[in-house]
């Protein structure tokens, strides 16, 4: 019976509950997200950060929202909040992350991702991750989370633009790489 | 691919900063149509942005695997700890 309602109660019921010390809406709003949230965070991390630290992210990100629950207002959804959470913890654990700057311009990065063909096969999930963690990161949130600029700028501490910018420039870098690495037709 | 060409009043290059925003459905109607436009007149521009549509199309597909049992198991011991 428990588990037939759990859909039907919204994650801010869940989050007001868990800030009055609800334990058991604590565990079900984790359950509802901690995919999402560890996704992210591999997404986010690094190649050269500890292996664990996507888990440690994930720690981190429920224990502060447990913290923060009564604290929980103006935000687009629960899962932004997470995300925004977890994206903090990253900084906090490795400060380096999401500063890395890309010279190429615009321009040639159209020019790459305009050469050869693209076809379709399995391996997109080996080419994600190739990406660097910024572009990992902006995809995740605006193609895999479905994100709006807002949201996703919410996450990133970036400006919409900035966002806007990288999440172009990301596509652009992924259509490019899932070309040159021999998927072209 | 050329990138100087102009069509429908706009260059290749002009079109290209503009297919995420295009794809997304961010662009003011007037900008869209003229995007349209060029699209129509300019094989490698549609190519392109037929292109980042199917990578974005992938990337959506990815599967959404849930947490491992053991990663859970360790993070409400954790939590509870």
């Amino acid at each position: 019976m428990v588990e037939a309602d759990d859909a039907r109660i919204s994650d801010e019921t869940l989050i007001g509950r868990t800030a009055a010390g609800d334990l058991s809406a604590f565990d079900r709003l984790v359950r509802r997200h901690q995919a999402a949230v560890y996704r992210f965070a591999r997404a986010a991390a690094p190649a050269d950060a500890p292996a664990d630290l996507p888990e440690e992210i994930l720690h981190d990100t429920f224990a502060t929202a447990r913290r923060m629950a009564a604290r929980y207002r103006d935000e687009p959804s629960a899962r932004t909040w997470l995300l925004s959470l977890a994206r903090r913890a990253l900084d906090r654990r490795y400060p380096s992350t999401g500063r890395e700057a890309d010279a190429t311009s615009l321009r040639e990065l159209a020019r790459l991702a305009g050469q050869g063909h693209l076809a379709a096969d399995g391996a997109v999930p080996s080419v994600f991750e190739s990406l660097s963690p910024e572009d990992r990161e902006i995809l995740t949130l605006c193609d895999r989370e479905y994100f709006t600029l807002d949201e996703a700028a919410r996450v990133t501490g970036l400006p919409e633009t900035a966002v806007r910018t990288r999440l172009h420039r990301a596509r652009l870098r992924l259509l490019a790489r899932l070309k040159e690495d021999g998927h072209a037709g | 691919m050329p990138d100087e060409r102009i069509a429908a009043g706009l260059h290749c290059g002009e079109v290209q900063a503009d297919l995420t925003e295009s794809l997304d459905g961010r662009l003011s109607r007037e900008r869209a149509q003229r995007i349209e436009e060029h699209l129509l007149e300019c094989d490698g521009c549609r190519r392109l942005c037929d292109e980042i549509a199917a990578a974005v199309r992938a990337v959506r597909e990815l599967p959404q695997e849930p947490l491992d049992a053991e990663t859970e198991s360790r993070l409400f011991s954790r939590l509870h700890g």
